[in-house]
């Protein structure tokens, strides 16, 4: 069991790309945004009635930004600790209730000021996933003495990968790998490479669901449990993570090849030059024989 | 005697660097993300050695059992090397650290050059009981670290780490011989002293282009320390070249698999705790042999083996995260509350990004430039045409 002490904080991040989740609404009215949302809000609250000193935080993330649903900066600063809560049945009801309405009103918000511009589909998650670590960073440094604080991250993907953000990314996985944070990844449409990685670098969750609509379903029953519990747990194997490189003269995969010492970008290839820094090789030439001049014969 | 006082002046003015330095041209580079895309970032300025072989030579003579590090200098030593050894593998993840001790006039490797931080550990775990005894040899220490590092190419750098806390040396030969061949094969030696400057330290460091401090007390001498992990500025004069690398796919099956079949794990043929036989790993591309973690080289054919990430490790020391500007609080209007933690802003200062002109208070702006290392709101930026 754990400790009183011990202070449990799940940051869900949800993609809320408005195009992506405009052309779901076309392809399955069944499953919308505001479905999701609700998947969401049911995980956040169980995850805060587990235990009395387990917090939440949620995150939207779209194309032009990422936003704190919950907590919010406009709310009475009041952490979702409920330290000061003495009675637990009635005021845990309030603080989810709470917590909820905050949700609904921050992401009715959200979406009414989005101005769209372009068609992008993808997902930029490496800003949002950058400030829940900070999120994160700020509420260890703001412990008091003797508690101890365990964080992870789940995020619900919508959208496809944007190739932009990888090195941001890969950044941000390699400073929650030394943060000891897990990012667990519920992904609703096309695999990620990106969070794959994510996942097994940081010994988190991978998912891709079979069917939308028991969004909340996945979550209570994979997502939920924490990482002490999970070793108890007959979870989803973990995905064949792809770490093959591709090279950047062709982009396909490959499984042997040549890096710059300089920049470190792989070709495929040997070439004398490398195209992205520009430094000229040394090559190991193999002697050059000249050849012996032989006279030529005079036709008779 | 005339020069002492200038090079004193020099040396606790901080390091300086005899190599010279060069520059890529300024152009924004176009880079690919390895599974497939376009990332476009500014360059660097300066050119780091990214594959590194690092030899750290550990004094372990009489003076190293001088209490004035608690519990005593060996002690002390050892617990930060460990500390150094895994944040080195954590920056560095393709290079390698080699770990030689010196004592009774005599040099002794404790590890050989390797890229897997648990043989280090263990042997300096082992270390700690080692008896002080003797004096410290810098002739036979650097000649030992030579032996290998000659055999290194020439586009990795070449560094040696000295950590002497003894005032003498007994060498068997003239030193500053030892100094030109040093410098001809571009050995770069640095030297924390742990007691007061000794002369023959200040030629070396000066003549290899590496660095000489004394520590002043306990953090001073971690701080030190750290200061190694930062890859250092190439000299002009290292080749470049094309590294031959292995990207092995990780194969996980289960007994249930009817293809599965175990093997022998190659890095674990020398070790004495028995191979073990396990199903899934990493197979070399070229030979097909087992490895439980990367990077490792091949033991069979030579290739060196690593994953992506572990490349993707080093691009925060080439592309680094431009300074934030740090500004009074009063010049911001509206709410005051910092963009990455949403804590509101109590200090007097606060930090904004040059490129998207957020706002971040002084604890984010710490967290993004020593761990994160990018910017929260500048990939939004980003994607505006």
């Amino acid at each position: 069991m754990a400790s009183e002490d011990e202070i449990n904080l799940l940051v869900i991040v949800v993609d809320v790309n408005p195009i992506w989740w405009g052309q779901q609404a076309q392809r399955d009215p069944q499953f919308t945004l505001s479905k999701c949302m609700d998947a969401v809000m049911v995980m956040g609250n169980a995850h805060m009635a587990m235990a009395r000193t387990n917090k939440l935080a949620v995150i939207a993330s779209h194309c032009q930004g990422s936003h704190f649903l919950y907590p919010s900066k406009s709310w009475s600063g009041e952490d979702g600790g409920g330290n000061d809560v003495s009675s637990s049945g009635d005021g845990k009801y309030e603080l989810l209730s709470a917590a909820n309405n905050l949700i609904v009103e921050e992401i009715r918000n959200i979406m009414s000021k989005i101005e769209v511009t372009g068609n992008s589909t993808d997902t930029l998650l490496a800003g949002s996933l950058a400030k829940a670590l900070c999120y994160i960073h700020r509420l260890t440094k703001e412990l008091e003495v003797g508690q101890e604080i365990k964080s992870r991250i789940l995020v619900v993907k919508a959208a496809e990968d944007c190739a932009l953000q990888y090195m941001n990314f890969m950044n941000v996985i390699f400073a929650a790998q030394k943060q000891n944070i897990l990012i667990d990844a519920c992904v609703l449409d096309s695999d990620s490479g990106l969070l794959q990685q994510a996942c097994d670098i940081t010994g988190g969750l991978y998912m891709k669901i079979p069917q939308k609509v028991a969004l909340a379903q996945y979550l209570l029953w994979v997502f939920l449990p924490d990482s002490e519990q999970r070793s108890q747990l007959v979870l989803p194997p973990p995905a064949h993570v792809d770490y093959r490189a591709a090279c950047f003269c062709h982009r396909n995969l490959i499984e042997i090849g040549y890096v710059c010492s300089v920049c470190l970008s792989i070709f495929c290839n040997f070439s004398p030059i490398c195209t992205t820094c520009e430094t000229a090789f040394k090559i190991q030439l193999p002697q050059i024989v000249k050849p012996k001049k032989k006279k030529l014969k005079q036709p008779m | 005697m005339d020069e002492e006082p200038e090079r004193a002046k020099r040396w606790e003015g901080g390091y300086e660097r005899t190599c010279c330095v060069s520059s890529f041209p300024g152009l924004l580079w176009n880079m690919f993300h390895p599974q497939g895309g376009v990332c476009v970032f500014s360059h660097g300025q300066v050119r780091l050695g990214m594959m590194r072989h690092v030899y750290v030579v550990i004094d372990c003579s009489r003076s190293m059992e001088d209490q004035d590090l608690k519990p005593n200098r060996l002690t002390s030593t050892l617990k930060l090397m460990e500390v150094f050894v895994d944040e080195y593998f954590d920056q560095n993840p393709i290079s390698q650290v080699g770990i030689i001790t010196t004592k009774n006039k005599r040099a002794e490797k404790l590890t050989d050059l390797a890229g897997n931080p648990k043989k280090h550990i263990t042997a300096l775990k082992k270390a700690v009981d080692t008896v002080c005894v003797g004096e410290p040899s810098l002739y036979n220490s650097l000649n030992l670290a030579i032996q290998t590092l000659k055999h290194m190419p020439g586009h990795t750098s070449r560094e040696i780490l000295i950590i002497l806390s003894s005032l003498t040396t007994c060498d068997p030969a003239n030193i500053y011989e030892l100094i030109k061949t040093l410098k001809s094969l571009k050995v770069r030696v640095s030297v924390i002293g742990l007691s007061a400057e000794v002369r023959v330290c200040t030629v070396l460091t000066r003549e290899t282009g590496g660095s000489y401090h004394v520590i002043l007390d306990e953090s001073h001498f971690k701080e030190l320390l750290m200061l190694h992990i930062k890859p250092p500025p190439a000299s002009s004069s290292s080749e470049c070249s094309l590294i031959r690398m292995g990207f092995p796919q990780h194969t996980i099956a289960s007994v249930t698999d009817q293809d599965a079949k175990p093997s022998f794990s190659m890095s674990h043929l020398d070790s004495s705790s028995g191979p073990g036989l396990s199903l899934g790993g990493y197979l070399c591309p070229q030979c097909h042999a087992t490895y439980t973690e990367l990077p490792v080289e091949c033991k069979v054919c030579g290739l060196t083996l690593v994953s992506a990430p572990h490349l993707a490790r080093s691009f925060h020391h080439l592309f680094p995260l431009q300074a934030f500007v740090e500004s009074p609080v009063e010049n911001l209007q509206g709410d005051r509350f910092c963009q990455a933690c949403q804590a509101e802003l109590k200090d007097k200062s606060m930090f904004s990004c040059p490129s998207c002109h957020s706002v971040f208070c002084v604890e984010c702006d710490l967290f993004i430039h020593e761990s994160l290392h990018c910017c929260p709101c500048c990939i939004y930026c980003q994607t505006v045409p």
